[in-house]
């Protein structure tokens, strides 16, 4: 089994909110040697060249992100993403209430990368007990010296600032992200700007998930060859993979990328006795599934991308034969309906029309014709939408719709659709 | 637009097989409007800016996999850009589809029918039937936003203009969007009444029927509406604006798309809706004749007569120093023209139009254009700010502000304006507040302090700066009437004439019993000036007062001889604004039978008095030289212009200042139920510590007790911009004795009635 120790290394063996604990382990060396020893070019370097993609579900080259800053005197912020919504996903709530040292590390490390003297970590509201425990955290690296001014006695300084989101899905989009963080109403912004060039406060920002900053501390200190050695040719390094659905032992699980998506299922504890495999929804409610065709493919970004789907941020759903479809589906553009800010109309009126009419099926109310219609509209709207949110609703629905077509059309009215 | 742009500013691009050259940054959304093409829009507004809302702006740039939204896609060099074609067909479709999934589709009854955005892209470019099977969401119907505006959240389309206009171009930013997804909402954000200078304009962002205004609403259809162009009289703005008639009723007025010179697209509530006035029953529509203590109707052969005869008795008794004319800024620069001609030929100088506060008009060589204030770094106002004074103007001081600009105010009384500012006491201050790279600086002056215009311009004076000069005052064509010689020492284009009387010094000549006749057009001076006790018995004491009006006002009250006048949109001609812009006015209906205007009733004087009259062409071609002439020679705070020295108004008691405000007032305001609501309850301000001193919590209701008279029953209210020792009054209405005491004068607070809930100060 490939399951590997980096970010999750101690997790459920020690208490690793225990400052203590987490510096006997090496905890915030890397820090002290970053602003030490080495200029935030270093590090920037030190990222790209590791080959890290963002973890949080686009897959952006890290480094590369970075390098979009403007040179020059503005303030610049570090923006850290822990609006975790995405459903399936929880692998950063895991890390922020099991690994908060690690989680802080990795954004004071972002932060000296890109030069910044402030960074900020956005809190999913409903991430109580990791916004206490991360607070804790903070204090306790606070009383320690690595956060705050005339860090090292370098005469580097360095904010953090924590704050709590209060529960929408949405805000979990960058730019819907930086509104939130300003007090706004959260909804995406219009790009471009782009937020590297004007972003939270209008200034130059980068937003970073939870684990891509979490990774930033293991390459530092094994350096960046060691993560690009890893994984496939385009997909390098170890990610968090959080896999639930119809498995035995569901759970978030440290692998390499590329891991086939078979071994995924085995590592999970497989399917429940006397089931078959239906589908797999590799990266989150926003992706298409995947099917038996599939199962030996490496699970890395090109071969999700490949197979119609994506990795997005790791979450992988697992469908066993027992499993209703359109119910499926309906939850999923329930969701996404109820999560939509209402800003642009196709997402709006779209995915609020689809979730209408996937509620009659799952009430056994179908029309014929709603089949045609269910298609022609989510793949209409899919690329005319103002942010990722609306692209989100057809993919699942399409996969499903057109992999099992006839748990659909059992729910159709038969006397309506014969008139 | 005067020179070509420089060829490295230009990008080359083709929209729908047209090349064109653009300026770079340029938006396609705008671009295709230059190659003739339409690309539809809900969300963005040229003067709004994209927001990439609504989506249905899609236009396909080659090699680029998705459609794109032409309001946020800039022209870059070589982009082949196609605006029609399958793809961008079926995703507009789509747009509309979805837009009218949950609309409404009551047409048939929403007053936006025939003008309605969704109307006219459904069908240039909707699908003509829906997959819809399911019911439509239902959603608040006919809610009432405030006292100007009604909403429909069916019909919204959630395009924000409002929420944007609010946000970007007042900066009130009362307007919100509630809630989320389909369920999402327009809405105040505290649940007040949606209230401001410039709500109006809403209804005519909204590209649907959500936002009607409750003085048009069910009352036509647009195809039924005869539209005329002209320019609003009510401030000095002279905002262009569409007048649409129905039946020879004036239904609603709207601005004018494209008129970024004077109004910038945008028109205040009082220009836009104080309208009702026109078909009020309590017109006047006959000559009146004081006889025996009532007025009784005459012909106007008859008043024209008794009119003429008065003044030639005067004349003949004690020469021209005995007769007088007020001509105010209701009257067009024709009209101005030639009653100042009429009354010179006679040898009369006692001419003005200045029967309120306002003593000068004319900025000087100094003046600035609406748009250079725009580009201001710094803007200084004293005296009154133009916000109530001339409300679109201050539109543009707030695009300045959201620019950058600082806005400095020296001695402000009125309320704090909803950007940002600062108070200075005076104008060395307000000179040292100016940041040191900053080069053009407007100066915005109420017209009323001479001496302190004056001493202003001297301290913003710089050598490397550009001062621009604004004068906002009270009346619609003052600028006009002081460039047509309606002044006791100006002729026609400011040519130094022989000096008369001011207004005030002809109420002094009238009470020492050395006026016999006085006309006065288009002025209410009982009502509006410093001093109305004083101004009544003035006017009491003439002999023959002739007043031309609309209503029978306090000033016509006192007439022997009431001329019924047309109304703005009753006449045409033209007007100078604050800026210096001539424009033209444009008769949209016929006055009411029986009633003339102003130029045919100085027409029908002079041929009474059997004056010889230029023909036509000589008043157009002498208007438009007054008009246009430079007024060179005319400092910014002339002391030709100021008043005579102030009566001693020093004593105990609280200073009294009457602040202007949009809706207060008499004349048309009194005349027009319908905006009966937007009228502010008369208040009394407050400093915070003589509010404390006195007693006084905001909330209670009060007197103010004056050597003149009282003002009755006023709201307490306190304001931090007021300096102690400081009572402001606003709220001024026909009927109110709030000008019976003076304005300066002393005053003290009697008889507060404590309220039971204090209202937040």
């Amino acid at each position: 089994m490939p399951v590997v120790k980096v970010l999750t290394d101690g997790i459920g063996e020690v208490d690793l909110t225990d400052i203590a604990i987490y510096r006997q382990r090496d905890g915030y060396r890397q820090w002290e040697r970053a602003v030490r020893e080495l200029q935030s070019s270093e590090v920037l370097d030190i990222a790209e060249r590791s080959g890290l993609r963002g973890r949080g579900g686009a897959g952006f080259p890290t480094g590369k992100k970075w390098s979009f800053l403007p040179a020059g005197d503005k303030p610049r912020y570090l923006v850290c993403n822990c609006d975790e919504a995405e459903p399936g996903t929880f692998k950063d709530h895991m890390l922020l209430e099991r690994a908060p040292h690690l989680v802080l590390e990795g954004i004071l490390l972002g932060t000296y990368g890109i030069g910044s003297h402030h960074a900020f970590i956005y809190i999913r509201g409903e991430f109580k007990r990791g916004y206490e425990i991360f607070s804790r955290a903070l204090e306790a690296a606070r009383a320690a010296g690595f956060v705050g001014k005339n860090l090292f006695g370098t005469g580097y300084d360095l904010e953090v600032t924590i704050h709590r989101g209060a529960g929408a899905y949405i805000c979990g989009e960058e730019t819907a992200l930086l509104n939130s963080l300003e007090g706004k109403r959260g909804e995406p912004r219009l790009k471009p700007p782009f937020p590297a060039i004007a972003g939270l406060y209008g200034m130059p920002t980068v937003v970073n998930n939870v684990e891509t900053l979490a990774y930033l501390v293991p390459i530092l200190r094994n350096g960046p060859e060691w993560f690009a050695a890893v994984g496939t040719e385009r997909s390098k390094g170890y990610k968090i993979i959080s896999i639930s659905g119809h498995v035995r032992k569901p759970g978030n699980y440290e692998v390499p990328l590329g891991t086939t998506v078979r071994e995924l299922i085995e590592i999970a504890g497989g399917l429940r006795e006397g089931r078959t495999l239906r589908a797999v929804q590799p990266g989150g409610g926003s992706s298409a599934c995947i099917f038996e065709e599939h199962l030996d493919l490496p699970y890395d970004y090109e071969n999700m991308a490949k197979a119609g789907s994506m990795l997005g941020s790791g979450a992988f759903v697992v469908f066993d034969d027992t499993t209703d479809f359109v119910k499926c589906a309906f939850n999923l553009v329930r969701f996404f309906a109820h999560e939509s800010c209402g800003q642009c109309t196709p997402c709006r009126e779209g995915g609020h029309w689809l979730e209408t009419v996937l509620h009659r099926f799952v009430e056994g109310r179908g029309l014929a014709s709603d089949l045609a219609m269910m298609r022609r509209v989510s793949s209409t709207i899919t690329g005319l939408n103002l942010c990722a949110l609306g692209d989100s609703i057809e993919p699942f629905l399409k996969s499903v719709l057109q992999r099992f077509p006839e748990q659909f059309e059992a729910r159709v009215l038969r006397e309506v659709a014969s008139a | 637009m005067s020179s070509a742009p420089a060829t490295s500013d230009l990008v080359s691009l083709t929209i729908d097989g047209v090349p064109l050259q653009v300026r770079k940054g340029t938006l396609l959304v705008e671009a295709t409007k230059m190659v003739k093409q339409e690309i539809p829009v809900y969300c963005y507004h040229t003067k709004l800016g994209p927001a990439g809302l609504c989506r249905v702006c899609l236009v396909e740039v080659e090699g680029t996999p998705k459609l794109q939204i032409g309001c946020n896609t800039p022209v870059a060099e070589g982009m082949v850009v196609r605006t029609r074609g399958e793809n961008v067909e079926k995703g507009r479709a789509m747009v509309l589809e979805l837009l009218l999934v949950n609309h409404p589709l009551d047409c048939p009854i929403c007053d936006k029918g025939g003008e309605c955005d969704l109307q006219d892209y459904a069908i240039a470019y909707g699908r003509g039937s829906s997959d819809l099977a399911d019911p439509k969401t239902s959603k608040p119907k006919a809610v009432d936003l405030g006292p100007t505006i009604v909403l429909d959240e069916e019909r919204c389309v959630v395009c924000q203009r409002c929420v944007r206009f609010d946000d970007l171009i007042v900066g009130e930013r009362q307007l919100v969007l509630k809630d989320r997804g389909h369920r999402n909402m327009i809405a105040t954000a505290t649940g007040d009444p949606y209230r401001h200078n410039f709500t109006g304009n809403v209804t005519e962002l909204c590209p649907v029927g959500a936002l009607t205004s409750k003085t048009y609403r069910f009352k036509s259809r647009p195809w039924d509406l005869r539209r005329t162009e002209t320019s609003c009289t009510q401030c000095s703005v002279g905002c262009r604006m569409n007048i649409d008639l129905r039946h020879g009723n004036v239904l609603r007025t709207m601005s004018v798309e494209g008129d970024d010179a004077v109004s910038d697209w945008w028109l205040c509530d009082r220009g836009r809706y104080n309208i009702g006035y026109i078909d009020s029953p309590e017109r006047i529509k006959q000559p009146l004749l004081r006889r025996d203590g009532t007025f009784v109707q005459i012909g106007w052969d008859d008043a024209f007569a008794l009119w003429a005869k008065a003044i030639r008795s005067a004349i003949d008794a004690g020469g021209p120093e005995r007769v007088a004319a007020i001509g105010g800024g209701r009257l067009t620069n024709e009209e101005a023209y030639l009653l100042a001609r009429t009354m010179r030929s006679l040898g009369v100088k006692n001419l003005d139009w200045r029967a309120g506060r306002q003593r000068q008009a004319t900025p000087g060589s100094s003046g600035g254009t609406l748009l250079d204030l725009e580009r201001a770094g710094a803007i200084v106002t004293i005296g009154e700010s133009p916000a109530e004074l001339a409300p679109v103007m201050d539109l543009r001081v707030r695009k300045a502000v959201r620019h950058g600009a600082r806005l400095i105010r020296v001695a402000a009384q009125e309320a704090p304006p909803s950007m940002p500012f600062q108070d200075v006491a005076d104008v060395a201050a307000a000179a040292a507040a100016i940041p040191a790279n900053v080069t053009r600086v407007a100066l915005i002056w109420d017209g009323v302090d001479n001496a302190l215009a004056h001493a202003a311009f001297a301290a913003l004076s710089r050598e490397g700066r550009t001062l621009l000069t604004y004068i906002a005052g009270e009346q619609g064509n003052a600028r006009g009437a002081e460039a047509m010689g309606m002044l006791p020492f100006a002729g026609p284009g400011y040519h130094v004439a022989d000096a008369g009387h001011d207004f005030d010094g002809i109420c002094d000549a009238a009470l020492s019993g050395k006026i016999e006749t006085l006309a006065i057009f288009g002025a209410n001076p009982v009502l509006n000036s410093a001093d109305g006790a004083h101004v009544r018995a003035a006017l009491q004491a003439i002999p023959f007062l002739v007043v031309t009006e609309l209503f029978m006002t306090e000033t016509a009250k006192l007439a022997s001889l009431v001329l019924p006048a047309a109304g703005a949109f009753e006449k045409s001609g033209s007007m100078v604004n604050l800026a210096g812009d001539v424009l033209p006015t444009s008769a949209a209906l016929a006055p009411p039978d029986g009633v003339l205007g102003d130029f045919e009733i100085v027409v029908g004087l002079a041929r009474a008095l059997e004056i010889e009259l230029p023909d036509s062409d000589e008043i157009e071609r002498a208007t438009i030289a007054a008009a246009a002439a430079l007024p060179v020679g005319i400092a910014f705070g002339d002391e030709r212009f100021a008043g005579a020295a102030k009566k001693d108004l020093s004593g105990e008691g609280l200073r009294l200042h009457v602040l202007h405000h949009a809706f207060a007032g008499g004349g048309t305001l009194a005349h027009d139920e319908r905006i009966a609501a937007l009228q502010p309850e008369p208040t009394a301000a407050f400093a915070a510590a003589d509010a404390d001193r006195l007693g006084i919590r905001a909330g209670d209701r009060i007197d103010l007790v004056g050597a003149g008279g009282t003002i009755g029953d006023l709201l307490a209210e306190r304001r931090d911009t007021l300096a102690p020792g400081n009572v402001a009054f606003v709220g001024l209405r026909s009927g109110s004795a709030a000008n019976e005491i003076a304005v300066g004068s002393r005053v003290r607070v009697e008889n507060i009635r404590h309220s039971d809930v204090p209202v937040e100060a």
